[in-house]
């Protein structure tokens, strides 16, 4: 099932340093005036860097299946936050929310990662001011 | 007595060594900075513009925070595109010192009295900071992402001078610098020991009409340690095995 919330966020924003990324730019490639929040099952979870990535098989109202990538900030980065190479697992059922790639691909990063039962993945979100 | 005062001596000369505040240990950036430290500040060039972009804060596209771009280099800047960079030839590319001294990744200082050893977790850079009074190498000398640096000390500040740096980004959005930058930087601890606070000069006349400058700030953290980076390029096919937009 996908579930797609897109939130506005102040226009002003566009307009203040926004957040840096291990390599491309997170204010050029993503949108930070938009949130988007997918729900499905993990199909494969990387722990390597610039980023961890994790693939996650989404299906929507009429049943069809497409996969989403969201990148997360960089292993030695998750590490501090709580994560671990198997904080995710390939089968499980996760919600992940982020900001969306520019281009309109089913891309994005990673701000939270949400099990069923609302639980947190870590110990603390991923902000746009406080990546490491 | 002789002896005495030889031993005295001895005694003294670690001490002497140890005169200059000790940068050893993991810095990790501030994300609380406060105010940039106004002493640091003052001693910026005429003619700099200070960037609002450390750490995780980034410029939007066209965005540079006050530097006046060469036309060559706002053409360029306008041309860049994000996307490009998604391959398997520049994922894994390192930024230079220019950028990544102010990125949200620690670092860890090894100090002695002839060098500094700056260990980056980003992208695993290492730098050498000479100490010993040597000056710059020839313009033939190679450019690498971390340039050579020489410092000395000024009272309590490191004062860092860096030149042979290759060409590569200054704010990750299409602004790039070219190997005749020039970055002189500015450390010192706080009172306490617990804050390391840097300004960042550059100038590069190829490039910019104006000079670019940051206020850094990291705070200790014992304990810990940075991470093993080594970037793995495969990571840009995941982007790419990604649909396309709808």
């Amino acid at each position: 099932m996908v579930r797609a919330v897109w939130k506005l966020a102040a226009a002003a924003a566009l307009l203040t340093p926004l957040v840096a990324s291990a390599h491309h730019s997170f204010a050029v490639f993503f949108d930070p005036s938009r949130n988007v929040s997918v729900t499905g099952k993990v199909k494969a979870f990387r722990f390597t860097n610039p980023h961890g990535l994790v693939v996650l098989e989404v299906t929507d109202a009429q049943g069809h299946v497409r996969e989403w990538r969201a990148e997360t900030n960089a292993p030695a980065v998750l590490v501090r936050r709580g994560w671990t190479r198997d904080a995710i697992k390939p089968g499980e059922t996760i919600t992940i929310e982020g900001w969306p790639s520019r281009d309109g691909k089913p891309y994005i990063r990673l701000s939270r990662a949400l099990r069923p039962d609302g639980s947190l993945v870590g110990s603390a979100p991923f902000g746009r001011q406080d990546q490491s | 007595m002789r002896l005495a005062s030889m031993a005295l001596a001895l005694a003294v000369l670690p001490t002497a060594a140890l005169a200059e505040p000790d940068f050893t240990g993991f810095w990790n950036l501030s994300f609380g900075a406060g105010e940039a430290d106004p002493a640091l500040m003052a001693k910026l060039p005429p003619d700099t513009v200070v960037l609002a972009d450390t750490g995780a804060a980034e410029f939007p596209r066209m965005v540079f925070g006050g530097l006046k771009l060469k036309p060559e280099a706002l053409e360029h800047a306008r041309n860049w595109r994000a996307e490009d960079d998604m391959t398997l030839q520049k994922v894994c590319l390192p930024p230079s010192i220019v950028y990544s001294v102010q990125g949200p990744f620690p670092f860890e200082v090894d100090q002695t009295r002839d060098a500094l050893i700056f260990r980056y977790e980003y992208y695993d850079q290492i730098r050498v900071i000479f100490m010993d009074g040597r000056g710059h190498p020839g313009p033939d000398y190679p450019h690498t992402k971390m340039g050579h640096s020489i410092g000395h000390w000024e009272g309590d500040e490191l004062v860092v001078d860096t030149t042979h740096i290759a060409a590569s980004t200054i704010t990750n959005n299409g602004l790039d610098h070219s190997d005749q930058v020039h970055m002189v930087e500015r450390y010192k601890l706080s009172a306490d020991g617990t804050r390391l606070e840097a300004t960042q000069w550059f100038e590069d006349p190829l490039v910019l009409d104006n000079n670019g400058a940051r206020f850094i700030e990291w705070v200790k953290q014992p304990g810990q340690h940075i991470s093993a980076y080594e970037c793995d390029p495969s990571f840009v096919l995941e982007y790419n095995a990604t649909d396309a937009a709808e």
